[in-house]
């Protein structure tokens, strides 16, 4: 008899789940997405280098060359500082001419660090130069 | 009146409570679509210093790192060689249709020599990327 009233109850028994604490939860999720979310904005300078083909000598005369040789730092063969390469990019007014006379030749040796080379192309890009990488003659 | 008065005083107005856990989850998608997750943050790189470097405003398609120790990272993931970042970007690129979709995040530790550095640099350019190249504000 017991057992019969028992079983009875149990299959009309309903379960719930509690959903009341869910609001909780998801709160506390997004407390802890904000928390540890490390918002970090990069600073960056852009360079478009032309992807084009090869080409040997395709650049007049007059296109300007820097050459970073280890350390120094030369602006068509003569040697300046990154303040004074600044001031001669500036001085070329490369903004206001078309795009195909904007070019920047730059020219590298063996052991020249990022920094220098970084420098040198945050101060051209500044400037609307489009920098040109000189290779050498294998 | 008074009394009335008094019984309004004792109405209490019901919060709706119910929906509360659908905005906060519906905020919980929102944080994680819009976050960007930091792929390259455990490389180890000296950043150079210039005074031109600024705020990067458009979203990057890739994340090119050179660590200290010359060593090449494309989205977090270590490659072999300058010619892995080319495929990697070109494939990358293959649908893009303005050059606002082709900007690609460079970061390379300061100290490096051309020679490590330089092959990645045109590996990203022929591929077809805007360098993003990442430096520190001159104080």
């Amino acid at each position: 008899m017991s057992r019969k009233r028992y079983s009875k109850e149990k299959k009309h028994r309903t379960g719930e789940i509690p959903t009341g604490s869910f609001s909780d939860i998801a709160f506390l999720l997004i407390i802890y997405f904000l928390v540890a979310t490390t918002l970090v904005k990069v600073k960056t300078i852009a360079a478009d280098l032309p992807s084009g083909e090869k080409a040997s000598q395709t650049q007049s005369d007059k296109t300007p060359i820097v050459n970073l040789r280890g350390t120094e730092i030369f602006f068509n063969d003569k040697k300046v500082s990154v303040e004074l390469l600044n001031e001669r990019l500036a001085e070329l007014e490369l903004g206001e001419k078309e795009p195909e006379k904007r070019v920047i030749m730059l020219e590298s040796t063996k052991g020249t660090p990022y920094e220098n080379y970084f420098q040198v192309l945050a101060g051209i890009s500044a400037n609307q130069g489009v920098v040109a990488i000189v290779e050498e003659d294998k | 009146m008074k009394k009335r008065l008094q019984s309004k005083k004792r109405r209490a107005v019901p919060v709706p409570i119910a929906s509360m856990g659908d905005i906060a989850f519906l905020l919980i998608i929102f944080f994680m679509v819009c976050s960007e997750a930091a792929k390259d943050k455990n490389i180890d790189v000296d950043l150079p210093i210039s005074e031109y470097v600024k705020k990067i405003k458009v979203t990057v398609v890739a994340r090119v790192a050179v660590d200290e120790n010359g060593e090449i990272y494309f989205d977090g993931t270590r490659v072999d060689n300058a010619k892995d970042v080319e495929w990697g970007v070109r494939a990358l690129l293959t649908n893009t249709i303005s050059d606002d979709q082709r900007h690609v995040q460079f970061k390379c530790d300061s100290t490096l020599p051309k020679e490590t550095f330089e092959p990645v640099i045109k590996a990203i350019a022929s591929a077809g990327g805007i360098i993003e190249a990442v430096g520190e504000k001159l104080q």
